[in-house]
């Protein structure tokens, strides 16, 4: 029984958290909010590239150092910390979508040029239609003699501007699965879509847009199980950038609480404040643990793994953005200012709560594994 | 990171498995629960030597077979059991669904307490009797002036030569109209800073001078009294720790806490009760559990429990890892405490207009349990620190905020 960071983990949460306050100042992020989009620069991106970051959850052979989704979860949870842009995280799980496919070629061809910075994808999966996560596909995949051809509509898709390949959620004859598509195939139309916190992200649109033979990840047998496995990594992925901006937020009210004063005294000291921040570090607390449930349920593939990513994502969404939220209160005048951090935090929690399913979405899973499996087990 | 228990510790669930499995039956069976007895001593029937002598042989069985007193030295009776296993032990006990134990209080605050800081004579005469049940202890540190702010009590106690002795009043006293022994504060030197004139002491409740008055609690029961201590003499032998030395000691009292994990079963096994409850109760044409404000409030319990579980295994790692608690236990108390009531107030909304229907009514819903669930959920946020003086501590021992008032 050993439920913490191992020592290697911790040690690379605190190497990335030192990169990132020296090299990714929040003020950088500032200026590219409005200039957007908001994307990492090309030398800080180089050096991410270089630390071996984008194949930290691949193997050894994909050029990757082995790390697990827990050690992955790590880096998304400092690169929320230090509101860190794409293409990081959307590289990330676009790299553990290729290798858990097992396709050969794409495990030796593409898989290691996006490790080491050199090719872009990403994965669309959200739709317009206002519902979200892999049941909500309405993407169709028709097979036209060896190829594929796609038809429907993405949105919110990171950094699909940049890709070069697409691994597109689309439902095919034999079941859900993810279809890589190249971003300039003819039928295929990239839009700038734009978040509130200035990442870049797409809205595509497919009419017949042509894929070759062998683009259904997984295959026929293997497409769903995978599209719902990388959809679980990548959400704990968000939930952990969620935990991040949490810990940032909280960190940030609570020297200010320390240092503002008012009627003589620290501000910290008024009740109304410190219980506020009490609150919030209860909920950051329970966040973590939950976190760290859903990255070990999913390294060892347990039955449970799929509810405790959804309780993980509920929560942290939630608690993110409140944080989030008492941490511009609690900064008075200066909180709603450009020049503070405060809000640079509140527009990512608020992205990434909504990004592959709000609270209520990942609460309605669990209701569905309560009711299926969980119910049945506990005792009348 | 590993969740997996060693081949050792599974075996120890095992054997403890099957120890309840064989042994648990004659426990729960003839009366002999702990909350029955306790009613029939409230209510003085029975007429029988030992009321309680039914509440006893349960905690007698576990003795027996080393289930309690887990980390306690073996010298005293104790097991010297691993972290791992206590975790284990409380676990197995609530999924069996063991029954309460009367000598709680005894089993994990002041037995505890004086293995800590007791002298070598109290622990030989006091443990072995809390482990057997034989002697029942009550707490009492609440008066009516001192209850979150405890270092201001005032019940005195003066020595006179080899005896303190006491006067004063305490207040909520769980349990002390059963209890053979009392541990309490008192002031032992007026002048001193407030902190620095408590003295802990340990009173037989036979001794003459202390008059017991049971008070009626919110939900209708008896479980507090208040206690008037005339003259009571106590003598110095039972000091525990030095004199004027008191209030640190009581502080360790307050912080014999769990890693939380203990409470996880009994709030899974709430919620999949409630689950149930909504599947049948009515809502228009359907039932409640078909409303999705009330299914999606369910699952938000299941993630609560959930992140109060794994919470409790980032605990329990870093006790066996030998580092400090950290922000765990205070976290987990506050946190668990306010989930409970969370949970009953959910059961009352879905349970609708039927709700409020008393447990005596043809027409009551889930045998009025809930009812019970919520009064003793709320009491939960007030006994034992309440949860704004656990906001307190967290805020000014985990965030390090400077303190809300210099005093
Ligand atoms: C069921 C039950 C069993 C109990 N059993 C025992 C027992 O066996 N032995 C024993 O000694 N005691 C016992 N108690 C007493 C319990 O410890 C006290 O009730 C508790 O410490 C609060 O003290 P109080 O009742 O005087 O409330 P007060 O301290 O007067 O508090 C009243 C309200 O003011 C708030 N408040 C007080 N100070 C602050 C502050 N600094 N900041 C913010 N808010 C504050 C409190 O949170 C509370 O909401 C029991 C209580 C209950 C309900």
């Amino acid at each position: 029984m050993d439920f913490n960071l191992s020592e290697e983990q911790e040690a690379l949460q605190e190497m990335a958290r030192g990169f990132l306050s020296e090299r990714w100042p929040a003020e950088r992020v500032r200026e590219l909010l409005d200039a957007r989009p908001v994307l990492i620069d090309d030398d800080v991106w180089k050096e991410i590239v270089e630390m071996g970051w984008l194949g930290v959850a691949a193997s050894e052979e994909a050029g990757g150092i082995g790390g697990d989704v827990m050690t992955a979860a790590v880096l998304c949870q400092e690169a929320g910390r230090g509101v860190l842009p794409g293409p990081f995280q959307s590289s990330l799980v676009a790299a553990i979508a290729i290798e858990r496919s097992g396709d050969k070629d794409l495990c030796s061809g593409l898989l290691p040029g996006l490790i080491e910075g050199k090719r872009r994808v990403s994965v669309a999966i959200e739709e317009p239609g206002g519902l979200y996560g892999p049941d909500a596909v309405r993407t169709e995949a028709r097979a036209a003699g060896e190829d594929w051809l796609l038809t429907g509509n993405k949105i919110l898709v990171p950094e699909g501007n940049e890709a070069e390949h697409l691994l597109v959620a689309a439902r095919t004859p034999d079941g859900l699965g993810l279809v890589r598509v190249a971003a300039d195939a003819e039928g295929a139309t990239t839009t700038r879509m734009d978040r509130m916190d200035g990442q870049s992200c797409a809205a595509l649109v497919f009419e017949d847009a042509k894929a070759e033979a062998g683009a259904l990840l997984g295959g026929a047998d293997r497409g769903e199980a995978l599209l719902r496995e990388v959809y679980d990594i990548w959400t704990a992925l968000v939930a952990a950038d969620l935990l991040g901006s949490a810990e940032a937020s909280l960190e940030l009210t609570r020297s200010y609480a320390t240092e503002r004063v008012q009627f003589g005294r620290p501000i910290g000291s008024f009740q109304a404040v410190s219980h506020r921040l009490a609150d919030t570090l209860v909920d950051v607390e329970i966040g973590r643990s939950l976190l760290y449930g859903a990255c070990l349920a999913l390294d060892e593939g347990r039955d449970n793994a799929a509810p405790l990513v959804s309780a993980a994502k509920a929560w942290l969404s939630e608690t993110a953005v409140a944080a989030a939220e008492a941490a511009l209160q609690i900064h008075g005048g200066v909180g709603f200012t450009w020049e503070y951090d405060v809000h640079l935090h509140l527009r990512r929690s608020r992205c990434n709560a909504a990004l592959l399913g709000d609270a209520d979405h990942h609460r309605d899973r669990v209701a569905a594994y309560m009711e299926q499996s969980w119910v049945p087990l506990v005792k009348a | 990171m590993d969740l997996r228990f060693s081949a050792e510790d599974e075996a120890y669930r095992q054997r403890l498995r099957d120890w309840l499995k064989e042994n648990l039956g004659a426990a729960t069976g003839a009366g002999g629960s702990a909350n029955a007895a306790m009613k029939r001593a409230e209510e003085g029937s029975g007429g029988k030597s030992d009321p309680l002598a039914g509440a006893r042989a349960w905690p007698r069985k576990l003795q027996e077979a080393g289930y309690v007193g887990l980390a306690w030295p073996k010298k005293y009776g104790g097991q010297e059991a691993s972290f791992t296993q206590q975790v284990i032990c409380a676990d197995e006990m609530a999924r069996a669904r063991t029954p309460p134990l009367i000598n709680t209080i005894g089993l994990s605050i002041i037995g505890p307490t004086l293995v800590q800081h007791g002298t070598e004579e109290q622990k030989q005469r006091f443990l072995p009797r809390i482990l057997r049940a034989d002697d029942l202890w009550c707490q009492g540190f609440s008066e009516p002036e001192a209850g979150s702010d405890l270092a201001s009590l005032r019940c005195r106690a003066e020595l006179d030569g080899d005896e303190f002795v006491v006067n004063g009043q305490k207040v909520w006293t769980s349990l002390a109209f059963l209890s053979d022994w009392m541990f309490l504060l008192v002031r032992t030197d007026p002048d001193a800073p407030k902190r620095e004139g408590i003295s802990y002491l340990l009173l037989d409740m036979k001794t003459p001078g202390i008059t017991v008055r049971p008070l009626r609690n919110a939900a209708g029961g008896q479980h507090f009294s208040e206690v008037f201590l005339d003259g009571v003499r106590i003598p110095r032998e039972n000091l525990v720790g030095e004199l004027n030395g008191g209030w640190s000691i009581a502080r360790s009292s307050l912080d014999h806490e769990r890693s939380g994990l203990s409470g996880v079963v009994a709030l899974e096994e709430t919620l999949g009760r409630l689950w149930r409850m909504a599947g049948k109760v009515q809502r228009g044409d359907a039932e409640a559990l078909g409303d999705q404000a009330t299914s999606r409030a369910l699952a938000q319990h299941w993630i609560e429990i959930e992140g109060l579980r794994h919470l409790g295994y980032r605990t329990l790692s870093d006790q066996i890892a030998g580092k400090p608690p950290g922000a765990g236990a205070s976290v987990g108390k506050l946190f668990a405490s306010e989930l409970r009531q969370e949970m009953t107030r959910t059961a009352l909304r879905v349970e609708g207009p039927l709700g409020p229907v008393a447990k005596r009514s043809p027409h009551v819903v889930d045998r009025g349990r809930w009812h019970a669930a919520y009064f003793d959920a709320l009491a939960h946020s007030i006994g034992g620190g309440t949860s704004e003086i656990m906001r307190n501590v967290i805020a000014e021992k985990v965030l390090g905020l400077p303190h809300a008032k210099d005093d």
